[in-house]
C-alpha cells in the first residue's frame, strides 16, 4: 500500500485578516486493483506460513511420541541403520525424539523459528539422506520414523513423505528469513 | 534522500547475518535444551537407557542370563545334518514361500502371536531350535528366539543372516509353503 507521507501541512497567508491559515490533510491510504492483490497475497502466504508451521509442528510431535516412550526399541532401530557410531546410538535414541517434540512445541507457538525451521532441515534432510543408504544398501528394516513396533519398512513411499515435510520446512525458512526483506522495504519507504 | 541499491544490498546483508546468527545460537540451545531434558527423564525412568551402549554382537546376542544365542554355520550344518534340530524361519511368509531351509517352520514375526500355538504344538521345550531371517542386521530372529525362550523352549540358538549364508554355502533349500506353518 502506498503512503507517501503520514501527513501534509499547507500553509497560507490571508492578505484580508492578515493571518496565516495553516492546513494538515491526512493522507488516506490509496486502494486499487494492486492493494486488493497484495492484500489477497498476504492473506495466501499467512494462510500458508501458519498452515507449514502447524503441519510440521504436529509431525514432530506425532513422531517424538512413541519414541520417547520406548528409548530402547529406537536405539535397537537406529543400530539397524548401520550409519552412528555404537557410541552415539543410545544419547541419539534419548535425545533426538526429545529434539523433535521441543521442536513441534515450538513450531506451533512460534518461538525461536530461525533456529527451529534451520534444526528441522537439516533433520529431515539426514533422514532422507538415511533412508536413500539404506535402501540403496538393500536392507530391510524397520523404519522407526513414527513407531518403534515393527511393521513400518523403509520403502519410496517413506521417503517421499519426508521429501513433502522438507519441502515445507524450505517453504518456512524462505518465510522467516524473506522475511527480513519487508523489514528493510518498510525502513525505506516509511 | 535517493537511496542506493549498494545500501539496500548493505541493509539486507547485515539483517540476514544477524538472522543468521540467532538461528545458530537457537539451534544450540534447543539441542542443550533438548539433551538436559532426555537425560533428566532419562535418569527419572525405571528401566534407564544406558547412555553409552554396548553394541558388540556378543552383547546383542545374549539372553538374560548372558548366555549366547548365536550359532555359526558349521555348528547349524552339523545339526542339521543329523536332523536332531528344528529351524524355524523368522521372515514373512512370503519371503517363506519363495525359499526356505530345507524342512524349516514358517514363523513370521509379525503373526507370532498367531501362529505361535500351532507351529510349535509337535515342538517338545528341549528340542534344539534355531532361528533365522535374512541380513545381517536382521532383527526378526532374535527377537523371535528371545520370545521362544520367554514361551518355555530352552534350547534357542539364532543363525545370523542365516538365509544368505545357507544359500552361499549350497546347503539345501525348498521353496513352497509348509505343513505346520501355514497362517
Amino acid at each position: 500500500m502506498e503512503r507517501r507521507r503520514s501527513s501534509h501541512r499547507i500553509r497560507q497567508f490571508d492578505c484580508r485578516t492578515r493571518l496565516i491559515r495553516v492546513e494538515y490533510f491526512q493522507w488516506a491510504p490509496l486502494e486499487g486493483p494492486t492493494e486488493k492483490m497484495d492484500k489477497k497475497r498476504n492473506n495466501l502466504s499467512r494462510f500458508l506460513y501458519y498452515g507449514s508451521r502447524w503441519i510440521l509442528g504436529g509431525v514432530f510431535i506425532y513422531a517424538s511420541y512413541d519414541k520417547i516412550l520406548h528409548p530402547a526399541a529406537f536405539s535397537k532401530i537406529i543400530y539397524n541403520y548401520q550409519i552412528l557410531p555404537d557410541g552415539l546410538i543410545n544419547l541419539t535414541a534419548l535425545v533426538l525424539p526429545m529434539l523433535e517434540l521441543i521442536m513441534g512445541i515450538f513450531f506451533w507457538v512460534g518461538f525461536w523459528m530461525p533456529g527451529t525451521v534451520i534444526l528441522s532441515n537439516i533433520l529431515l534432510v539426514s533422514y532422507i539422506g538415511a533412508l536413500i543408504l539404506n535402501l540403496a544398501r538393500g536392507l530391510d528394516i524397520n523404519c522407526g520414523c513414527f513407531s518403534t513396533s515393527s511393521g513400518s519398512s523403509i520403502n519410496v513411499e517413506t521417503i517421499l513423505w519426508d521429501a513433502a515435510f522438507l519441502a515445507l520446512s524450505v517453504y518456512l525458512t524462505v518465510a522467516v528469513f524473506g522475511s527480513e526483506n519487508s523489514r528493510v522495504l518498510k525502513q525505506i519507504h516509511g | 534522500m535517493p537511496i542506493s541499491y549498494a545500501w539496500i544490498f548493505h541493509k539486507r546483508f547485515k539483517m540476514l547475518k544477524q538472522k543468521c546468527l540467532q538461528a545458530i545460537w537457537q539451534c544450540s540451545a534447543l539441542i542443550v535444551l533438548a539433551s538436559l531434558l532426555a537425560f533428566s527423564i532419562n535418569y527419572l525412568r525405571n528401566e534407564r537407557l544406558h547412555l553409552f551402549g554396548n553394541w558388540t554382537p556378543e552383547a546383542r546376542l545374549m539372553d538374560s542370563s548372558g548366555k549366547r544365542l548365536d550359532i555359526s554355520l558349521p555348528e547349524a550344518k552339523k545339526l542339521f545334518l543329523q536332523q536332531s534340530v528344528v529351524f524355524i524361519d523368522a521372515r514373512p511368509q512370503d519371503d517363506y514361500e519363495k525359499g526356505h531351509i530345507k524342512r524349516a517352520l514358517c514363523l513370521p514375526w509379525n503373526e507370532v502371536d498367531r501362529n505361535f500355538m500351532r507351529v510349535t504344538e509337535d515342538i517338545s521345550p528341549d528340542t534344539p531350535i534355531i532361528t533365522y531371517c535374512a541380513g545381517e542386521t536382521c532383527e526378526l530372529s532374535h527377537n523371535l528366539a528371545i520370545f521362544l525362550l520367554d514361551m518355555g523352549f530352552s534350547n534357542v540358538r539364532i543363525l545370523i543372516n542365516g538365509w544368505a549364508l545357507w544359500k552361499e554355502e549350497d546347503l539345501p533349500i525348498e521353496s513352497g509353503s509348509s505343513t505346520a506353518g501355514q497362517g
